[in-house]
């Protein structure tokens, strides 16, 4: 323990946390626009990169025309609509786990760790094992089936937590969506062993992450629910602070700390099973940037949800892009360039907390 | 100000309701300007649930709580907020937030829509800290204070809120004996120059003692003995509440009544 | 006093030769109750005609139609050990990965031969060392004559035709183009479409599957893209591929769908498959 005379250890986050105590609008300001700033740069920087080299010239050039452009269909096709599901999927799952950290109270807390991603597993793995024809009619098969499957989950886990008298107990909900996860994981599996070689790599495939969509239709159907989602978020923030700190004293300030509660639980859950509809469970960047934010700008849910945003975007972006050129031709799938950053990441973490 | 009048409440059990059990069973109690009270009774008395009720935190099961003469249902969540505030045993924020990002958050109930603090939100948080002694930590994480200074930190974000009620549950009671002073203290310094309505609920006799200008004994959920400290701590009714046997005398150097247990009664 | 002759000695000799008989004997007998984990080893033992002394098959198994009558005993992750004892084989064919099995089956006095995977080559060194096992030489040889004639044939038409940058997708998501798991440089596809008058576009890629991101579809501009199908439950979707509108095999519409076992299974049909796959890729030769 530091010694208590006032004197003791300051960390620079004391620093740095309050220098600027008079403005906090402007810190406010000051967050968003960086936030903002961030993504925008990563959106726009990272599709000039990629495992081929191609001439931007030419991509531009309207004159030529489209059937034949390989450079414009590389960069409007395979490479910008990747960037983007990657910034809108990294900007959900950070955010989502700012939000569930919040809401359970815990740091190490993700957005997976109440089961939405093995229901959205288990969704797109039922369509992949067993979807057959049905499957091959749409592109949107795979994303719709992992969307229920975490939509099941979510309400599975809701319905426990919140039932009758309770209000909204966190500790059933931790206890559900931990239960939910193990049964989930269990029936993958299942599928999997009774399942042909072919549909078993691909399910595993899916598993691994990929934001290959190769078009703008998933990412527009997902927008509307992201946004949705992180508006709830933003209005959330101050009740979230106060949440943190202690229930019953959030209570005594004002806050309707069940009806935050499940809106959390609900907005956050929404933003989740839309990321991983669209580019699979990809782990790790939920509790990274949460963390990095934090570190950076303080635990302030009114500061580290909007820099969660554009650091989210940015993280993600920035991992896809080490993914899809690191071993060119190859591919490192992006769950993998993850979990190799938030791995050790992870155990740093756990460390650290337990001191 | 802050008035419960028979108020009772039963937890509700699995098998729908014992209500043989309840924790609070028609309990009276009214905290105004400058009264200074203390809840006394063992563990299991009823004495946090009480505290519970009064803020708003718990709905009776019968019985009402008023403040200013309306029931505390009537009014919206905010304004009871910034009426009556509570200082919780244990706080354990569960990120790493400074003093005074938590002092500021006693202005909550005073924010508008967009809940941003404005200059004089500021200016009210560190007043707050002064008030308990804190402005010199006002930058440090909460995390790395002792235990007085963190309990000193909780008050002035009540202070912060601007309530004239202060319910405090237990305050001192994983405290040390110079962090238990320090409280004390504070305590009576803000009950006399602010005019607040403390409502202090413990089974630290002497705390009790030492600052509360009435008592309020809570056995079982019932109210077995209230008025002035001096009136209500005698060695019957502590024997009454606690089946122990104390000596109860005046201490000239201390300028209250002082507890000292003797032994336990079968 | 001939009696006496007939001593230790004589009982001694005539156990030697009679055990060196019987062992000799033993080491010549055909396995007569085998059993197969891998399909393409199935198919093989059939066509060489060791099928009517199979005794059980793997879970995958669907060709020749003879299998549907056989028991089934797993496969390569779960392979029912106990099941295989209780038909008391003689000879198991096993995955070259399966050592823990082979040792089992070692343990219990069963032969195996481990079956390792490779490219068209390696179908034929398969098929002539699992004939010499079961006591089939001749129709081993016969079935590879076979296949190779098929090929040379093959390999004659298409001769001097040009060779259309070719990929071949064997797996992908079904409805979208995720996911999309093509041929390598490595392996019997790679093999069978050179020799089907196709260059592989992943050449280069020294691996048997390459997963080909949207990127690296539109760099390698393939001419001709070969959906390749086990079965056709599902229905054919090619219209996903309309979105690499600069892709060659897209504008001119020569995405081809091939259905059937034949073209993924290691086996003797690879003959018939490189035909079918020649026939797609190069149709007025035929």
């Amino acid at each position: 323990m530091p010694p208590t005379n006032g004197e003791g250890v300051v960390s620079a986050r004391d620093r740095i946390a309050h220098s600027t105590i008079q403005g906090i609008r402007a810190r406010l300001v000051t967050v968003c626009l960086g936030s903002v700033a961030l993504a925008l740069g990563a959106i726009v920087l990272a599709p000039l990169a990629g495992s081929t080299s191609i001439s931007l010239a030419h991509a531009f050039d309207l004159t030529r025309p489209w059937a034949s452009n390989v450079d414009a269909q590389i960069f409007f096709v395979a490479r910008l609509p990747r960037v983007l599901a990657a910034a809108l999927v990294g900007s959900a799952l950070a955010a989502s786990g700012v939000v569930f950290q919040a809401l359970l109270r815990n740091p190490l807390a993700t957005p997976f760790t109440l089961g939405i991603s093995s229901g959205a597993a288990l969704g797109a793995m039922l369509v992949l094992t067993i979807g057959g024809a049905f499957a091959a009619t749409t592109w949107a098969a795979v994303p719709a089936a992992s969307f229920a499957g975490a939509l099941a989950a979510v309400s599975i886990v809701y319905a426990l937590a919140a039932a009758r008298h309770r209000g909204f107990s966190t500790s059933v909900l931790l206890l559900a969506g931990v239960t939910l996860n193990s049964f989930f994981s269990a029936l993958i599996l299942m599928l999997q062993y009774f399942a042909d070689m072919a549909s078993v790599m691909q399910t595993l495939r899916w598993l691994l992450g990929d934001l290959d969509v190769a078009s703008y239709t998933p990412i527009v159907v997902a927008l509307p629910m992201l946004v949705v989602a992180i508006t709830a978020f933003l209005v959330l923030a101050p009740r979230l602070n106060l949440l943190s700190v202690s229930i019953d004293a959030a209570a005594m300030r004002g806050v309707d700390v069940v009806r935050t509660q499940r809106i959390s639980f609900l907005s956050a859950s929404l933003a989740t099973g839309a990321a991983v509809s669209i580019g699979g469970p990809i782990g790790f960047v939920g509790i990274i940037v949460p963390h990095l934010v934090r570190l950076i700008v303080g635990p302030d849910h009114r500061l580290a949800l909007p820099a969660s945003l554009g650091f989210g975007a940015a993280f993600l972006v920035a991992c896809d892009l080490v993914g899809r050129t690191v071993i060119a031709p190859l591919e490192l799938p992006v769950g993998i360039v993850t979990a190799v950053i938030g791995g050790p990441f992870f155990l740093w973490l756990l460390v650290k907390h337990a001191q | 100000m802050l008035s419960a009048r028979n108020v009772s409440f039963a937890y509700p059990t699995r098998r729908g309701g014992d209500r043989s059990r309840a924790a609070v069973r028609n309990v009276s109690i009214d905290v105004g300007q400058g009264t200074f009270i203390g809840v006394l009774g063992p563990n299991g008395s009823g004495k946090s649930t009480l505290l519970k009720l009064l803020g708003r935190l718990l709905t009776p099961d019968a019985g009402t709580v008023t403040l200013d003469g309306r029931p505390l249902g009537a009014w919206p969540r905010q304004a009871v907020a910034r009426r009556v505030a509570m200082v919780p045993q244990e706080t354990h924020p569960a990120f790493d937030y400074t003093v005074l990002d938590l002092v500021l958050m006693g202005r909550y109930p005073h924010l508008g829509a967009l809940a941003i603090e404005g200059p004089s939100d500021l200016a009210i948080a560190r007043d707050a800290l002064r008030a308990t002694g804190m402005s010199a930590f006002e930058s440090r994480l909460f995390s790395t204070l002792s235990g007085g200074e963190k309990q000193r930190v909780v008050i002035a974000g009540a202070l912060a809120q601007q309530a004239d009620v202060l319910l405090l549950d237990e305050p001192t009671a994983s405290l040390d004996p110079g962090h238990q002073l320090e409280i004390a203290a504070l305590l009576v310094e803000l009950n006399r120059t602010r005019a607040l309505g403390l409502l202090l609920s413990t089974h630290d006799l002497n705390l009790a003692a030492s600052v509360c200008h009435d008592l309020v004994m809570l056995s079982e959920g019932m109210v077995i003995g209230t008025g002035p400290t001096g009136d209500v701590l005698t060695g019957a009714n502590i024997e009454r509440l606690y089946g122990i046997r104390a000596d109860v005398r005046f201490h000239p150097e201390a300028g209250h009544l002082t507890v000292v247990p003797l032994r336990h009664l079968s | 006093m001939l009696n006496r002759r007939i001593g230790t000695r004589t009982i001694l000799a005539a156990l030697v030769i009679g055990l060196t008989l019987g062992l000799s004997l033993q080491a010549q007998t055909k396995p007569s109750r085998i059993i197969s984990l891998v399909p393409g080893a199935t198919e093989m033992l059939f066509a060489i005609g060791a099928g009517p002394r199979m005794v059980a098959v793997s879970s995958y198994d669907k060709e020749p139609p003879e299998v549907t009558s056989l028991p089934r005993v797993g496969a390569l992750i779960d392979p029912d050990v106990e099941r295989i004892l209780s038909l008391k084989p003689d000879l198991i064919v096993v995955y070259g990965s399966q050592h823990d099995l082979a040792q089992q089956m070692g343990r219990a006095g069963i032969a195996h031969f481990s079956y390792v995977h490779g490219g068209l080559p390696d179908i034929f060194r398969t098929i002539r060392e699992l004939s010499a096992r079961t006591g089939d030489m001749e129709q081993g040889e016969r079935v590879v004559k076979g296949i190779e004639a098929t090929l040379a044939d093959v390999a004659k038409r298409v001769a001097g035709r040009p060779r259309p940058k070719t990929m071949i997708v064997f797996g992908r998501e079904p409805g979208a183009l995720r996911n999309v798991y093509a041929s390598g440089g490595y392996g019997f596809l790679h093999d069978v479409l050179a020799i089907a008058g196709g260059d592989d576009v992943f050449s280069d890629v020294k691996r048997e599957s390459v997963q080909a991101s949207t990127e690296l579809i539109l760099t390698r501009a393939p001419e001709v893209i070969v959906e390749l199908r086990a079965d056709d439950e599902s229905a054919p979707d090619p219209a996903v591929w309309q979105t690499l509108a600069s892709v060659p095999a897209v504008r001119n519409n020569r995405i081809v769908l091939l259905t059937g076992s034949d073209l993924v299974t290691a086996g003797p049909r690879i003959g018939q498959a490189t035909l079918r796959l020649a026939k797609a890729l190069h149709p007025e030769a035929f």
